[in-house]
């Protein structure tokens, strides 16, 4: 620790890489915190976790009961048994009790993402609400056509305050914080909608998620979605060696000719398979598409428009911090990685297990090391992103988990289900773990009395 | 490597068998043969907690059960092993408790019970000792309570309420113990003063027994002027055995009467006031009061008492009354005569709320405690004449007070009993418990439970069974032929001998006019001649078989067939005047009646008055006035039974009952 330490002072180890070695560390070490208690204040279970993301410090819960509440991770409300474990009270809630609260469950909470001066909820009663923080008053009002599944707000977006709302509608919704109205409406799925993510390298770009299994990418700037995922059209590899290379060469060119690019992925991908039957398939599908691409990119109204990304709901999305993958949980037990420059499934697989299939599910991600955090029914499994295999099993819940949120400023992972708890998972060995574990309780000591 | 697996064989081995057992506990030395074994390696450990959990997934209730009880008691005492288990703590849980629909407890039925009461109790328990540091314990009991709903012991409220509950008894005892306290400050001035009294009869009583006992010497002085005379040490013990030997008095005719008084007052200070001087001790000695001064210095005058107490107990023993001894055994019959007699006044005066303020208020003169009657008793007659003889107190005491004489006289007379003691008392009684301490025998004993005054009158309320007098059924003792008498015992006639009649000791009957009258009614008829004068020696005499017998029987039975004829004229008399007394009766009630029934009563009261006058128009107009009547009701009932009938049967039915017709048109309708 000392040593690594040092190093960094001395410019032996990049201050960067001394930080990532230390994240990497503690997150691998995360386990059940026993020193933090979130104080749920809700009744039912919690559907949506996010913390906020300008200061990493505020968590908004929303839950089955119609809540919404905010607690402070860093500062304890109060403490028990002597300072040993800290008590977070929420900040503030509002619930039916509320005289603008919701009246159903709230299905997703989000933060505004340039400030932690507003929040946005949507719940099952038609409704999503703009929240000011610090009066803890609804602001704005959307009526929406159906419940509210989920609702996403662009993490980097600088020219609009859109908020993207999936609902039991098959249209996607945009609502404007701005003006108060609806500035879109986009209509391509044939159910309801489950999961909304914004891109995380465009400010335009929306992918969807349906409860008719498919994911539709979106430009909101144009009419109509510009692709929609098939699980079937497959790269292997996550991005091969190989890609880099010819990317490198196209890069001027990648953003307008995608298509092309990928035309080339194609042809490589079918390479490494060596099939013939595939090489034929896909290279005529890819021929296929990339005229109709040219020709019909407003609509998509084909055979292709009906492509499905998982057998079953898409119950969440979860894209990358770099942009360059998405992530989908599906009804079918699939977690599956998409490359979204390419629109490829990567044939990862993740060892899931079961997953919850009735409601939306959130996932989270960290970046060093690349871990997806999924909610797999009572625990919370921890994915290497490129590997998928189980690194970490987070066992404490006795209901099936909804949501699951990371927090990269303190390394720290929030849990919470149907059991209603928010459970808080932190890295465990910490340094000052290391230097009080000598005076350790007498109450926790070994008591052999014979 | 070779050794970790060896000792990973042997506790996975003992770990077995501990648990194929079908006792409901684990062996005791196979648990400690574990604890041993897992006491001195982490290895140990885990393999032991990786074993458990197995055997936690099998599929049977009592393997389960077992495999539990070894985990609490490893998981109370090793830290590793509790860090191992913590983390599958859902998987324990669901496991032991079975609180999953998915995942219910394996049979049998019985032992899964006894499982998930075991292992919600452990979880208790282990939330209260190492929840603080487990997460997941919190986590796990806050499932199975809040969401679940499941119940738990709640050891630490049960300890907090029983603690709650000893204080509150404390409390209460001190209460009482301050009342009590109050009570005796207040009636302490009273009890000093008895018990002195007390002590100084006993003191006189004893003087003039001594007195007595030596020819009018009185023993102190002699002893005093002989102490100088006889010098000799040897002479002197003689001297004073024999003075001690004096001492002892015999009990004489003479001074009977101050024996008594002795023994009584003797009795009374042993039997009450010893005991409640020393409760009083005891009493201070717990009490907490503020008055610690007032406190200290009862306690000092009640020490002072009880030895002055103890003194003349001493003393009494030295003059040769041995106090108890004397209540052991002493002229028992002799005395509990007399307290009878003195307890049937007393318990008949004080419970019958009509009696008259006097009694009542001789009793509480006579002792402000009222402990037991007897002492009342005593404490009277020392009041009244410590001198005289007990008896003759009474009686005087008695005898002047004819309301009192009266009121014994018709008073019930009760048993003797512990309930006489508190007679009257407004106390509270503290309910006794032995016997029911026993832990969770019979329920929670509740140690402050006072039972009400009201309710201990109620318990202490006396049955009285009625006995019936045994009486002596005489013998016939009619002669028999084969000699000797008859000893049937019938009560009024023996079959073979007739009436029973009061014979003398050969069996001839002794005649008097009872056992004549019936048996000789009939035969003697009719003689008269025979003087009134001849009857009265004859009932005095016991008669003999003279021959003048027979004529004074008849001339007897003659006399009161006279007397029977002038009685029946006498007594048919008297029936005709109340055969005319009824009749007016009957008379006057019918006009009532008659009057009350019609409506236009006031018009025809006279008429009425005259028509009653004569008992045949009377008659005839009743009867008259009936027929219409039922005549009257007979049409409607008739008209109706007609309406009834004639669909069914043209049957003309007759004025009959009400119930025939029912009975028949019901009939018809079936």
């Amino acid at each position: 620790m000392w040593q690594a330490i040092q190093s960094r002072e001395t410019g032996r180890t990049p201050s960067n890489s001394f930080a990532n070695q230390l994240k990497s560390r503690r997150i691998s070490s995360l386990q059940l915190s026993n020193r933090k208690d979130f104080v749920s204040p809700h009744r039912g279970s919690v559907n949506s976790l996010q913390v906020d993301l300008t200061e990493g410090r505020y968590l908004l819960s929303g839950a089955s009961d119609g809540s919404a509440a905010v607690f402070d991770t860093q500062r304890a409300t109060d403490s028990e048994a002597s300072g040993l474990i800290a008590k977070h009270k929420c900040v503030f809630s509002v619930d039916k009790g509320h005289e603008h609260g919701h009246r159903f469950a709230v299905s997703s909470a989000v933060w505004y993402p340039i400030d932690t001066g507003l929040f946005v909820t949507g719940s099952f009663d038609h409704l999503i609400k703009v929240w000011d923080t610090n009066t803890a008053q609804a602001v704005v009002d959307f009526k929406m056509p159906g419940k509210v599944y989920r609702t996403a707000m662009s993490s980097l977006a600088m020219s609009h305050t859109l908020i993207a709302a999936g609902t039991e509608d098959v249209q996607v919704r945009l609502c404007d914080i701005a003006s108060g109205a609806f500035s879109h409406t986009l209509s391509g799925h044939r159910d309801g909608v489950m999961s909304v993510e914004w891109s995380t390298s465009s400010e335009w770009v929306l992918y969807t998620g349906g409860c008719d299994g498919a994911i539709r990418f979106w430009d909101i700037r144009r009419a109509g979605c510009f692709r929609v995922l098939d699980q079937s059209v497959t790269q292997l590899g996550v991005r091969p060696p190989i890609l880099k290379h010819t990317a490198v060469n196209s890069k001027v060119s990648a953003e307008k000719s995608s298509s092309g690019g990928k035309n080339r992925l194609k042809t490589l991908q079918s390479k490494h398979t060596g099939s013939q039957n595939m090489k034929g398939s896909s290279s005529a599908k890819a021929s296929v598409e990339k005229s109709r691409q040219k020709r019909l990119h407003p609509g998509m109204l084909s055979t292709l428009d009906r492509a499905t990304a998982h057998y079953g709901v898409v119950t969440g999305l979860k894209a990358t911090n770099d942009g360059m993958y998405l992530l989908s949980a599906g009804s079918d037990s699939r977690v599956r990685l998409w490359d979204t420059q390419s629109g490829c499934n990567t044939l990862l697989n993740f060892e899931t297990g079961r997953l919850q299939t009735s409601k939306a599910i959130q996932m989270a991600t960290s970046d060093d090391p690349a871990l997806l955090f999924v909610p797999c029914m009572k625990t919370v499994k921890a994915f290497g992103m490129w590997s998928g295999r189980t690194t970490l099993m987070f066992r404490g819940h006795y209901e099936s988990l909804n949501t699951c949120c990371f927090n990269s400023t303190d390394q720290e992972l929030y849990t919470s289900g149907a059991d209603r708890q928010i459970l808080v998972w932190s890295p465990g060995g910490s340094v000052e773990g290391e230097m009080d574990q000598d005076e350790e309780v007498a109450e926790d000591k070994d008591n052999w009395s014979d | 490597m070779e050794g970790r697996d060896d000792g990973g064989g042997k506790v996975i081995g003992l770990i077995e068998k501990a648990t194929k057992s079908s006792a409901q506990e684990v062996d005791p030395r196979l648990l400690k043969a574990i604890k041993l074994t897992l006491r001195y390696s982490d290895s140990e450990v885990r393999l032991g907690a990786k074993t458990l959990m197995e055997l936690m997934k099998h599929n049977h209730s009592q393997v389960r059960l077992l495999t539990l009880l070894i985990i609490d008691e490893l998981f109370m005492r090793s830290k590793l092993f509790r860090t191992l288990i913590v983390d599958k703590f859902d998987q324990l849980l669901s496991l032991s408790v079975g609180f999953r629909s998915s995942l219910p407890l394996p049979a049998p039925p019985a032992v899964a019970t006894t499982l998930r009461t075991k292992a919600i109790e452990f979880l208790e328990k282990w939330n209260l000792s190492f929840g603080l540091h487990y997460k997941e314990i919190r986590l796990g009991f806050d499932y199975l309570k809040n969401t679940l709903k499941l119940k738990f012991p709640d050891l630490q409220a049960t300890a907090a309420r029983r603690q709650r509950e000893r204080l509150e008894r404390e409390e209460r005892t001190k209460e009482i113990l301050r009342s009590k306290f109050e009570s005796l400050r207040d009636g302490f001035g009273v009890l000093k003063g008895e018990i002195e009294e007390t002590i100084k009869e006993i003191k006189e009583g004893l003087e003039i027994v001594q007195w007595r006992g030596d020819d009018g010497v009185p023993l102190a002085i002699l002893d005093e002027e002989d102490y100088e005379e006889i010098r000799c040490s040897h002479l002197r013990q003689i001297r004073m055995d024999s003075l001690k030997q004096s001492d002892k008095v015999e009990e004489t005719s003479e001074n009977r009467v101050v024996f008594d008084v002795l023994r009584e007052q003797g009795k009374l200070l042993m039997k009450k006031h010893l005991v409640s001087v020393q409760e009083g001790i005891s009493l201070l000695i717990r009490v907490d009061v503020s008055d610690n001064r007032t406190r200290d210095s009862m306690l000092k005058e009640l020490i002072d008492i009880r030895n002055s107490i103890l003194a003349t107990e001493k003393k009494c023993e030295q003059a040769g009354f041995i106090i108890s001894r004397m209540i052991d055994t002493g002229e028992k019959e002799e005395d509990e005569d007399d307290i009878w007699e003195e307890d049937d006044g007393k318990v008949g005066t004080d419970p019958v709320k009509k009696v008259a303020p006097l009694p009542r208020v001789q009793n509480g003169e006579g002792s402000s405690l009222q402990s037991s009657s007897e002492a009342k008793r005593s404490t009277l007659e020392s009041s009244s004449n410590k001198a005289s003889s007990t008896k003759t107190a009474r009686r005087s005491g008695e005898s002047g007070d004819p309301l009192r004489d009266k009121l014994i006289s018709e008073a019930p007379v009760m048993n003797w009993g512990a309930q006489l003691s508190n007679w009257d008392s407004t106390t509270e009684v503290r309910a006794n418990h032995r016997g029911l301490e026993v832990e969770s025998h019979w329920g929670r004993v509740d140690q402050d439970a006072v039972i009400p005054a009201d309710k201990i009158a109620e318990l202490n309320l006396q049955a009285t069974v009625y006995r019936e007098e045994r009486t002596e059924i005489p013998p016939c003792h009619a002669p028999l032929k084969k000699g000797g008498l008859c000893h049937r015992r019938d009560l009024r006639a023996c079959p073979f001998h007739g009436p029973i009649v009061p014979r003398d000791d050969e069996g001839n009957p002794i005649i008097n006019e009872s056992s004549l009258e019936e048996s000789q009614n009939q035969t003697s008829s009719s003689t008269t001649g025979i003087s009134q004068e001849d009857d009265a020696p004859m009932d005095e005499t016991t008669s003999d078989s003279d021959p003048n017998q027979l004529a004074r029987q008849i001339a007897k039975q003659a006399l009161k067939n006279i007397r029977e004829k002038d009685r029946e004229e006498l007594r048919k008399i008297a029936k005709r005047a109340k055969h005319a007394k009824v009749k007016e009766h009957n008379f006057s009630v019918l006009r009532d009646a008659a009057l009350a029934s019609t409506s236009k009563s006031a018009v025809i009261d006279e008429e009425f008055d005259r028509v009653f006058a004569e008992r045949k128009n009377k008659k005839q107009t009743f009867s008259l006035a009936r027929r219409k009547k039922t005549t009257a009701k007979d049409r409607i009932s008739e008209r109706l039974s007609s309406n009834r009938a004639k669909g069914t049967k043209p049957k003309q039915l007759p004025q009959g009952n009400d119930d025939e017709k029912y009975r028949e048109t019901s009939a018809n309708h079936k």
